[in-house]
Formats: structure tokens, C-alpha cells, sequence
């Protein structure tokens, strides 16, 4: 187990250092000098002793070679270089941002796998039956309603019509506690809409396919009434590949969330990029996706460590 | 009308006319889209507009059509255009594999790695917004879902005979893909292209509603919904017919991909689940059973199982009569298709769904020396037999232990009345001793793969008596395993029984060796039916029934110079012949024989015969 869990972290690491090249020399091969684009506004050309002093700042002049080992060494101490807009430390912005985003998916999956996982076993266990047709309908349409259409509808219906929940805006958990949950609550509940229609729809898939197995049977053949079977023999079996489509899910949810971020102006890392890449702000963009892509690196990893906890023949097929 | 094209009806209908309004859009008598009617802002429906007016008046259903008009066009434009690059990638890289097939399928799959709608944010971003941008990021994104699908099936088809003797024929390889691939690789880029239209609406009206899409005033979904939030408090209406239209386009478009689906792979669609774990109405107590002061241990009398459908049920198993006594070791003998594992699946009450028993009684004598018709019970009263007087031991060990649970763990389940963790331990390391495991407690804490083969049917028969059953039913329990390790377990089954005097014993295999040296007595099985029944000497040395001798003739044995096969096959249970189910195998049939079902004649007041010329023939 310990060997696969080295394996893995490895594999990973390998990917985070492939992505944090990639992005360089991206960045260094698209055409046109990124100190020039920068200072350049519309069609007016850009000063010519502004771009060769942006160059210098840059450290656009050293050799391509000096300045890849810097952005490395950059990345490896957590230093991702400063904003151009504003000349904030970019590190710092996404440490500020990231956790909201990372609280809107958390909270979205928590609920989204509370009510799915017992409502597709239901609708597994009802198969063919008026409930399960009914949630089919409803993943349906939970799969096929935007989640800008499920926010602003929301908010017509909470914010507007019920006055329940406050519109939209952001108050930090340490500054009013209530006012931040309930801030929280309908961003989380619209991303969770169609997490819960894919849940939901895998965990019906995979428990109708180990309620055929032969240890079921078995389970039931020891005498064990409905309950423990249910829980030890088939959702725990089931629970692998669904933990793995939620792993997924959530893995295209970061740096995916940039639709509820603007309908309820919720200040997150999905916002702040696509005001980086309106702005051209190459550093703030080179750290954000690479923030991005290690989580997703490192997400993939936790959900095959915790699938190899989980099914115990995983290790021992791949390491 | 067939089963396809009524499950296609409904969503190709709603696209049809989905298509044929937007199509139909310039001649259709609707507003211009862009006058604006100021003083008439926020209007609700009226006789000349329909839906209402927007924030400047313009008239809403109109924009509402022409901003379809513009999402559908992008939507199944990019759709359109990701397919043919898609299937060109695919279709290459399947067909040449090698260099060919990282430089297409595995280069287009390095977009999948990152999150849709960031992916076409950075295009757009660096194009600009509009149409043209969002069609190429739109393409770029599904290139890949159908260069996957593509792939998969071309190596598929090319592995096929007549591909490769075409190959070797010498026809061009791109002759090859056009003609044989292509048409193959149709239904499943059907399912695609439905699926990546309803993705791609989402994306474009997410992008437009962020402003970074359709640029105004070309009416589109996503712009509409954008300036309805605006005035959601003037005018909710506004919302609600831009969210409607895109969401119900959406669904529709999922609607026809998830029938698509179904119609291509039938076997998707799964009905009826698990009907043993729907609680049932408690049932009324069974009728009493006469019980006699001391009988067998079971006795089967007349049973029938039979699958019911709908419209007419068909006996799989009928007439079957064993009995068990206590101590007694009855091996159940057939060819596949014989009956007996339904026969002691339905002792247990774990028959599959679709079948039951439908006639006749099983009736077993309790520890408590009740007698119980096991014919009659539900799943709550199979439960306490389970396990504790009745169980089983299934053929492939393998399959029927739990991969995620520790041995240990699936057979302190088993356990009934415990005690604390201590007391359970001791037993679990008991048992699996007991069944000749070595070193237990360390064995105990295996998973079942990291068992031998031999060792993981040794825990399964620990399970099956770890509660000291009075019937053990074991279900081709060697049939998987290797001759030495088949020797092994027998004799753990001679051992089982000389340990536990009282367990009667049903031991179900076809091979007629084990039965010899484990049986008292031998139940045989042809078709669902009993065909003969008697103590295993006494059947073996002189066989009342044609297809118990053809059975015993056909079983290899040093002194023989031939085998003699039986001839022809089991019948298939709904072409079941009217008389003897044998009589077409049988070389001694007489008219009289296909007639009607034979009765149950008694050669000796210890066998059963169901052959109407044993006098004769035996």
C-alpha cells in the first residue's frame, strides 16, 4: 500500500513539473514579446523605452535556459512573480481567492453526494419503478439547465421573490460566520445541481451492477438481513467508481466555477482568472493555471489513494 | 411501428420542430428583432406580442427564435465540424497505429485534461468574442469525444475478417475506411453528435451570458438571460422564456442521445432491480404442516420452478423429488441445464427474480423439529434458516467472497449469536483452522485475491458451517479448481461430515467419480426433471433409466477401449418434447414414450425411475 502511495505521489509530481514547463515555454513560444502586448493599448504602438525597461523587469533579456531554472526555483519556493496590473504578489492573491473557490466545490460535492448516493441507491434498488423514473426525469433536467439558468432562477425565487437568502456578495467566514453560510448557500446548492444528477445517475448505474454479483448472494445466503447487505456488500463495492467520477467531477469544477462566481459575485480564483487573462497579466495567468493544474494532479492522486483504500486489489494490480 | 422508431418519436419530433421553426425564422411573420418600443418596455404578453417585451420594448418571442437560431447554428455548426476532424483523427490513428495514433488520438486527448469552459474562456479570450471564435473553441474542445469514439471502433472493425481480407486483397487502405469503417462507426457518433450538441449550447450560452460570446444585439440565450437578471424585479417573465428555451433545447437534445443509447445497446436498460430487497406485505402464517414424529431432514416432493412473465410462465424445473436425511449425503447429478443449481438455489431462497417456485413442497425439519415448507417462504422467512440450518457453498469461491472485506471480517458476519470482539475472533481462527487454512490468525486478515484458489473455497465452506448448519448444500463446489486441490476439498467434505454426523448433506456436480466416492445416494437430473433416484451402489451397478447408464457409459475409465457419447443436446426449455424430455436422445424410444410424461415407477422400494421401459432396457 505505502509503495503504491510512493508511486502515485510520484507519477504526480512528474506531472506537476511537466505542466509548470509546459506553461513556460508556451508562454515563451506564442509570437509577439509579452512586454510589448502588455504596454500596447489597442492600436497605438507601445513606447519603445518603456518595452526594453518592461524587458529588463521582466528578465526577458537572460538566456531562455536561466530564465526557465528561475521560474522553477519561483514556483518551487512559492514565489509565482507579481502582477503587472498592480504589482500585488501573485501568490498572495490566489492564496486569498483560492480557499473560496475550494469552499463553494467542498460544500457543492458534500451535498450533492448526500443526497445522491442514497437516492440512486434507491432508484437502483427500485429499478424500473415510478421513483426511479421520476429521478431519471429530474437528473435530466439537473443535467441539462446551465448553472447560470439554476443561479439566477434561484435567486428570482430565493433572494428576490422569498427573501430568504441574500442575492449574491462575499463576507469572510472570521468577519460574520451566518452571513458567510448563508452567502454560501445557493452558489453551492447551483453547483451541486448537476453533481447530483451525475452522483445520482453512477451510483444507480454501479449498484444495479453489484446487486448481480455472486457476493451478494453470498452475503444473503449467511442470512444478513436487508440493511448490513445493503451497506457492507453492495454500496460499499459501489462507492469505488462513483468516488471516482466525483473525483473527476470536481477536478473540472476548479478553475470550472466561473460562471457561479459571476452570478453571485462570489470573489473566488475562477473570477480573478478571467480578469488575468482579459488583462493579459501573464503572471497572474501562469500562476493561476499552474495553481489549477496542481490541484487537479493532486486531486486525481487522492482519489487513487483513497479508491486503493477502498478496494484493496487496486495496489496490487498497478505498483 | 418497431421499438426504435417509437422510442425516437418523441425527441425527434421536438427537435424537428425545434428545427423547423428556427429554420423557417425570415419568413415567419415575427417582429424585426431589433425595433425597440421604448415606452412600451417590460409590456407583458399581448395579442401582438406574444411572449411580452423586452427592457427596450423589442418584442421577445422573435428574439427568442432568432437567438435559438444564432445557439443551434454555433452549437451544431462546431458539432458538425468536431465530427468530421474528430473521425478524420480517429479514423487514421486506429487504422495505422503507431506514430499515426500518438500525433491524432493521443495529441486530441490532451484537451480533455483540462476543464471544458476554462479551455474555451482562453480561446476566446486570446481570438476575441464572437462567432467565429467560439465555433473554433467549441470545435477544438469535442474533437477529441469523437476521435476517441472513432478509434475505439476502428480498431474494432479493423480486426474484423473481412476487413483483413480485404487487406490482404490489397485494396487501398483509405478504400478500406470509407467503405467498411465509416458505415460502422455510424450509430455511435450518432450518440455523440447529440451529446456534444447539448454540451456545446451550454458552453456558448455560458460564454454569452459572460459577454464573451455572441456579441450584441444578435439576439442569443445566454445574452437574453444576461440583461433579464438586470430586471428580474420589473419583469421575472423575461427570465423565466430564455431559461426555458435553453434548458428545454438541452433536455431535449440529452433525451435523444440517452434513446439513442438504449436503442443501440439494449442491454442498458436494466428493469425490475432487486425485488428480495423491496419489503414485501408481511404474510399471512403458512398453514401448518402435518409433522411426523421423525422423517428426513428434507423432502422435496413435486416441485416446479418456473419464470414468470407476463404473458405465460414456463417451468424450468418440474417434478422433482429428493429427500435428505439427517447424516446422509445425496449428490445431485446432471448435465449443465439440468435443474440442480436452480433446484438448491430455491432450497435457499435465492432463486433469481424472474423465478419461483410454482408448485409442489419442500419441507424441512428444523433444530427445533418443526417442520417448515420452504416452498412457501418469503425473503424475511428465508432469513432464519439462512445461513443457520440450511446453507450453501457456491462453485466459484472467487466471485462469491466480498474483493473489499477481510476473509475474517465476511465470516464474523456469518457468525449467529456472538460474543465480544475476543470470543468472535477466537472463532473466525477456529473455523478457518477447522477447514485446514494454515496459519489463521494471520490468514484472517487476507483479502480474498490474496488467497490460493484452494484456500478461498476452504473459506468459503468455513462460511457455510460456520454456524453448524443441518443442511449443507454444496453447489459444484471443485468444479473450478485443479485436480489436486479438487482432491484436497473432498476429502475436506469427508472430513466435514465425519466431524458433524447430523448434517445431511446435497453435494451437486456431473461428475459421477466424485459422486462415487462422497454420496450415499444419487439424485440424476435430465432437463429439469428427475429422472432416477436410488443409493449410488445400487444405481451405479445396475442403472434403471437410459440416461443414467448412457451417463455412466460415457464417463472415461482406465478399463475402457471407447467413450460413448450421448447424442444430441439438452432441449431448450421452451421446446421441452411432450412425453419423456429424453426420448430424442434416447436409443430405446418408443412411440409410447413421447405420448405422455412418465410416471414415477419403483424398481425396488429404495429407487425411483421415471422410464416407462425400465423392465425391459435396464
Amino acid at each position: 500500500m505505502l509503495r503504491y502511495i510512493a508511486y502515485r505521489s510520484l507519477v504526480a509530481l512528474f506531472l506537476v513539473w511537466l505542466v509548470v514547463s509546459l506553461v513556460f515555454l508556451l508562454l515563451h513560444l506564442i509570437p509577439g514579446d509579452p512586454a510589448e502586448l502588455l504596454l500596447s493599448q489597442g492600436s497605438l504602438a507601445a513606447d519603445p523605452a518603456a518595452v526594453a525597461a518592461l524587458r529588463e523587469r521582466m528578465g526577458l533579456n537572460d538566456p531562455l535556459w536561466r530564465q526557465y531554472l528561475d521560474h522553477l526555483g519561483g514556483v518551487l519556493t512559492g514565489d509565482l512573480g507579481t502582477s503587472f496590473r498592480d504589482g500585488a504578489p501573485v501568490a498572495e492573491q490566489i492564496a486569498l481567492r483560492l480557499p473560496r473557490t475550494l469552499e463553494v466545490i467542498g460544500a457543492a460535492t458534500l451535498l450533492a453526494a448526500l443526497l445522491g448516493v442514497p437516492l440512486g441507491t434507491y432508484a437502483a434498488v427500485r429499478a424500473g419503478g415510478k421513483a426511479d423514473g421520476l429521478l431519471s426525469l429530474l437528473s435530466s433536467i439537473a443535467l441539462s439547465t446551465p448553472v447560470f439558468v439554476v443561479g439566477s432562477v434561484a435567486i428570482l425565487i430565493f433572494a428576490q421573490k422569498l427573501q430568504w437568502l441574500p442575492a449574491g456578495g462575499f463576507v469572510s467566514f472570521s468577519e460574520d460566520p451566518v452571513q458567510h453560510l448563508k452567502l454560501l448557500i445557493l452558489p453551492a446548492s447551483a453547483v451541486a445541481i448537476s453533481l447530483w444528477a451525475v452522483i445520482t445517475r453512477m451510483t444507480r448505474a454501479t449498484v444495479i451492477e453489484v446487486l448481480e454479483r455472486d457476493y451478494v448472494r453470498t452475503a444473503r445466503a449467511k442470512g444478513l438481513s436487508r440493511a448490513p447487505i445493503l451497506r457492507r456488500h453492495v454500496v460499499r463495492n459501489a462507492m469505488i467508481p462513483v468516488l471516482t467520477i466525483t473525483g473527476l467531477e470536481m477536478g473540472t469544477l476548479i478553475g470550472g466555477t466561473v460562471l457561479v462566481e459571476f452570478v453571485f459575485n462570489w470573489p473566488g480564483l475562477s473570477g480573478y482568472l478571467v480578469s488575468a487573462v482579459d488583462a493579459r497579466d501573464y503572471p497572474e495567468v501562469v500562476g493561476i493555471v499552474i495553481v489549477i493544474s496542481m490541484l487537479f494532479v493532486f486531486l486525481n492522486l487522492a482519489v487513487d489513494v483513497v479508491n486503493a483504500l477502498l478496494d484493496p486489489r487496486i495496489s496490487l494490480v498497478k505498483s | 411501428m418497431t421499438r426504435t422508431t417509437r422510442k425516437l418519436l418523441l425527441p425527434g419530433t421536438l427537435i424537428g420542430l425545434i428545427l423547423a421553426v428556427i429554420v423557417l425564422a425570415p419568413v415567419l411573420p415575427l417582429h424585426d428583432v431589433r425595433a425597440m418600443d421604448v415606452p412600451n418596455r417590460f409590456a407583458g404578453p399581448s395579442a401582438a406580442h406574444w411572449l411580452g417585451q423586452d427592457e427596450f420594448g423589442r418584442d421577445v418571442l422573435a428574439r427568442l427564435i432568432w437567438g435559438g437560431r444564432a445557439s443551434l447554428f454555433i452549437a451544431v455548426g462546431s458539432a458538425l465540424s468536431a465530427a468530421v476532424l474528430g473521425t478524420l483523427l480517429g479514423l487514421l490513428g486506429g487504422y495505422f497505429r503507431g506514430v499515426v495514433e500518438a500525433l491524432t488520438v493521443r495529441a486530441s486527448e490532451v484537451i480533455l485534461c483540462l476543464p471544458p469552459l476554462l479551455l474555451a474562456l482562453l480561446v476566446v479570450t486570446i481570438l476575441g468574442a464572437g462567432t467565429g471564435p467560439l465555433m473554433v473553441a467549441l470545435t477544438l474542445l469535442y474533437t477529441p469525444n469523437y476521435a476517441r469514439v472513432v478509434y475505439a471502433a476502428t480498431l474494432q472493425v479493423r480486426a474484423l475478417d473481412f476487413v483483413t481480407a480485404q487487406m490482404a486483397m490489397g485494396a487501398h487502405p483509405l478504400a478500406i475506411l470509407w467503405r467498411t469503417i465509416l458505415p460502422n462507426v455510424m450509430p455511435p457518433l450518432l450518440v455523440q453528435m447529440s451529446l456534444v450538441v447539448a454540451s456545446a449550447m451550454m458552453i456558448e450560452s455560458g460564454l454569452s451570458f459572460l459577454g464573451l460570446g455572441v456579441v450584441p444585439p444578435t439576439p442569443s440565450w445566454g445574452l437574453m438571460i444576461r440583461a433579464a437578471r438586470g430586471a428580474m424585479e420589473v419583469s421575472p417573465l423575461l427570465l423565466l422564456w430564455p431559461s426555458l428555451a435553453l434548458a428545454g433545447t438541452i433536455l431535449i437534445f440529452n433525451l435523444l442521445c440517452d434513446r439513442l443509447q438504449a436503442v443501440l445497446d439494449p442491454r442498458n436498460v436494466t428493469a425490475g432491480g432487486a425485488l428480495w430487497l423491496r419489503k414485501g406485505p408481511r404474510r399471512a402464517a403458512l398453514p401448518a404442516v402435518p409433522a411426523a414424529t421423525d422423517g428426513p431432514l428434507l423432502a422435496i416432493t413435486d416441485m416446479a420452478i418456473s419464470v414468470n412473465t407476463s404473458e405465460r410462465s414456463l417451468e424450468l424445473v418440474r417434478r422433482a423429488d429428493v429427500s435428505v436425511h439427517s447424516g446422509e449425503t445425496v449428490a445431485l447429478v446432471g448435465e449443465s441445464g439440468s435443474g440442480k443449481t436452480l433446484t438448491s438455489l430455491a432450497l435457499m431462497g435465492l432463486l433469481p427474480d424472474q423465478l419461483g417456485i410454482s408448485r409442489g413442497q419442500a419441507l424441512f425439519r428444523g433444530r427445533d423439529g418443526r417442520v417448515t415448507d420452504l416452498a412457501q417462504l418469503d425473503e424475511d422467512g428465508f432469513r432464519r434458516f439462512r445461513g443457520a440450518e440450511i446453507s450453501m457453498v457456491f462453485q466459484d469461491a472467487a466471485a462469491a467472497l466480498n474483493p473489499v472485506h477481510r476473509i475474517g471480517d465476511q465470516l464474523a458476519e456469518a457468525l449467529r449469536d456472538t460474543g465480544d470482539a475476543q470470543e468472535i475472533s477466537r472463532r473466525v481462527v477456529d473455523l478457518l483452522r477447522h477447514v485446514g487454512i494454515p496459519d489463521p490468525e494471520r490468514r484472517q486478515r487476507a483479502y480474498p485475491h490474496e488467497l490460493s484458489g484452494g484456500q478461498r473455497q476452504r473459506a468459503m465452506i468455513a462460511l457455510a458451517v460456520a454456524n453448524a448448519p443441518r443442511l449443507l448444500i454444496a453447489d459444484e463446489p471443485t468444479t473450478a479448481l485443479d485436480p489436486t486441490i479438487q482432491a484436497q476439498i473432498l476429502h475436506l467434505f469427508q472430513k466435514l461430515k465425519s466431524d458433524t454426523p447430523d448434517m445431511g448433506l446435497i453435494f451437486v456436480t456431473h461428475d459421477l467419480a466424485v459422486v462415487a466416492e462422497i454420496a450415499d445416494r444419487v439424485v440424476v437430473m435430465y432437463a429439469g426433471e428427475v429422472v432416477e433416484s436410488g443409493p449410488v451402489a445400487q444405481v451405479f451397478a445396475r442403472p434403471r433409466h437410459p440416461y443414467t447408464a448412457a451417463l455412466i457409459a460415457s464417463v472415461p475409465e482406465g478399463a475402457a477401449d471407447r467413450l460413448v457419447a450421448i447424442p444430441g443436446t439438452v432441449p431448450p426449455p421452451n421446446a421441452m418434447p411432450p412425453g419423456c424430455r429424453f426420448a430424442p436422445r434416447c436409443a430405446h424410444a418408443l412411440p409410447a414414450c413421447s405420448a405422455a410424461p412418465p410416471g414415477a415407477e419403483r424398481p425396488d422400494p429404495a429407487r425411483i425411475t421415471r422410464c416407462i421401459r425400465w423392465k425391459e432396457v435396464t
